[in-house]
């Protein structure tokens, strides 16, 4: 009777903790090329976001007049603008990609194809920065 | 097994934290490259003029209120992206925390600041 | 005696006696380049060691039971040939992310009640009588969403989805998927009953687009596609003006 009265508990129990939970290595993303890639751009936020407030400072310099006015041109910055340079250019290039296959839309009730969505992104990029650094040059000029 | 769990309804703050992410993707994307290379690089090399390596032409462009706007744009918005971007990173990393409304309060409460900060300073140097 | 042999190794764990898995190794004969891992397992199984304990059905890649880690990626194992792996050893494990019952068997109820919680089926505000015909699609309406229908719930795309591992609160790619399928079906009127599972907290926005589970998905689906359009449109609702108008 004794075995029948545990049979009984382990039917009401639920069978769980016999389970082996999973539990997620703390270095799951240097285990796979994709997931370290992934990492990569999810962390070129951090660099970009200091070359930003370095821009927020050169402009606020901007402010504290003609004499005290000197621009940034120690090797540091340029090796930093460098490392930002391409952390930039991956997110540019993951995100304007990714959005080819987020972005949909129907034209003459026809989906774009993702490829044209993601060479319209591109086409957007190389104009947006050629008028920007046209205006950065231009206007250097007095 | 339970089957009624907790409610469920459409996270209308998750909803527009995504927004601000994706749009601030979009801009840091498009504008900070170029930024970085002419600014950061071609500029301090003295490869070609760029109007921050000289007072005059840094103060008159400054003085245009659309170049305010553009600025405004191009400093602010990547901020709601970087935010969200870092703190699901600290989740990645095994920072469960970074979940937490606080977590989003120091995170999304960081980009409202500095949208203030950068409004602060592009009115107050070289006002319109 | 075969002259080529494949070693083996897979994941044993009983839960009567075991505290945590151990891997044991077997050497298989390697007779036929067509066979997969999935013949490995019964090879062990009928002729080395009966208690070894896996899932399986169909043996032609459509029932989705047989999904296991092969070297650490997750994969269908009767989709999985040996000649890939020969001479190396090939490691089975049961599928990552998912509490284990016994050996290579995984526990899939949270999976299942996700599956019936996003709603998988064509609902109607009100059933049209027989009488009424039927629903009439067309190629182009199909072809919206076709590629999401293909999915076999083998659960892969939840085991390559590091967010769900974290976390297994998180909706997960092929419910959401599959979701999308009905929400982007012409027939379908359920939109609003699936939007409040998908997009609550631990729903469509704990997606940080890992893009993996459409990377390992034996059926071409695109969970993270799917994903990333529903934050897309759910979003539009709210932006564009008369976006959230049924």
């Amino acid at each position: 009777m004794t075995t029948e009265a545990t049979a009984e508990a382990t039917t009401e129990a639920p069978a769980a903790p016999r389970e082996y939970s999973w539990r997620m290595p703390a270095n799951w993303w240097t285990r796979n090329r994709h997931y370290f890639l992934y990492t990569v751009r999810e962390f070129t936020a951090l660099p970009l976001a200091l070359w930003l407030l370095w821009l927020l400072v050169e402009i606020r310099r901007a402010g504290d007049g003609p004499a005290r006015y000197a621009p940034h041109s120690s090797t540091a910055f340029v090796v930093f603008s460098v490392v930002v340079l391409a952390f930039a250019l991956y997110h540019s290039y993951t995100f304007l990609t990714l959005a080819g296959t987020i972005l949909h839309f129907k034209v003459l009730d026809r989906p774009v194809p993702a490829r044209l969505i993601v060479l319209s992104q591109f086409a957007a990029w190389a104009a947006a920065s050629v008028v920007v650094a046209f205006v950065l040059i231009w206007f250097a000029h007095e | 097994m339970s089957e009624a769990v907790k409610p469920q309804r459409l996270a209308l703050m998750h909803l527009f934290w995504w927004f601000m992410f994706a749009q601030g993707g979009v801009i840091a994307a498009l504008l900070i490259p170029v930024h970085v290379l002419v600014q950061g690089i071609l500029g301090p090399l003295g490869i070609v003029p760029v109007v921050d390596r000289h007072y005059d032409t840094w103060v008159s462009v400054l003085g245009n209120p659309l170049v305010k706007l553009y600025l405004l744009v191009l400093i602010a918005f990547p901020f709601f992206h970087f935010a969200h971007r870092l703190r699901y990173l600290l989740v990645d990393f095994g920072v469960p925390a970074a979940k937490s409304v606080p977590a989003q309060v120091v995170f999304y409460g960081g980009a409202v600041v500095v949208t203030l900060v950068t409004v602060y300073i592009l009115l107050t140097t070289v006002p319109i | 005696m075969p002259d080529k042999t494949i070693t083996v190794r897979a994941t044993r764990f009983d839960p009567e006696r075991d505290r945590e898995p151990r891997m044991q190794s077997y050497e298989v004969p390697f007779t036929d380049e067509s066979m997969v891992v999935l013949d490995a397992l019964n090879h062990v199984k009928s002729h080395i060691d009966g208690s070894l304990s896996y899932r399986w059905s169909c043996r032609m890649g459509i029932c989705g039971s047989c999904g296991m880690m092969v070297n650490g990626t997750p994969k269908l194992t009767c989709n999985a040939f040996l000649r890939d792996y020969w001479p190396r050893p090939v490691v089975v494990q049961p599928l990552n992310n998912f509490p284990i019952i016994r050996d290579l068997v995984i526990d899939m109820d949270d999976f299942m009640h996700k599956l019936k919680s996003i709603k998988p089926w064509i609902i109607r505000k009100q059933e049209l009588p027989l009488g009424a015909g039927e629903h009439r699609q067309s190629n182009e309406q199909i072809d919206d969403f076709r590629q999401f229908s293909e999915c076999i719930n083998c659960m892969l795309c939840y085991a390559a989805c590091p967010v769900y591992g974290l976390n297994n609160e998180f909706l997960g790619p092929a419910a959401t998927a599959l979701a999308r399928r009905y929400n982007l079906d012409s027939r379908d009127q359920g939109l609003k009953e699936r939007l409040p599972v998908l997009g609550e907290a631990e729903g469509i926005w704990e997606c940080s687009f890992v893009g993996e589970c459409s990377v390992v998905c034996p059926k071409g689906v695109d969970p993270a596609k799917a994903i990333q359009q529903t934050k897309l449109d759910t979003t539009m609702r709210f932006v564009l003006p008369y976006g959230n108008r049924e």
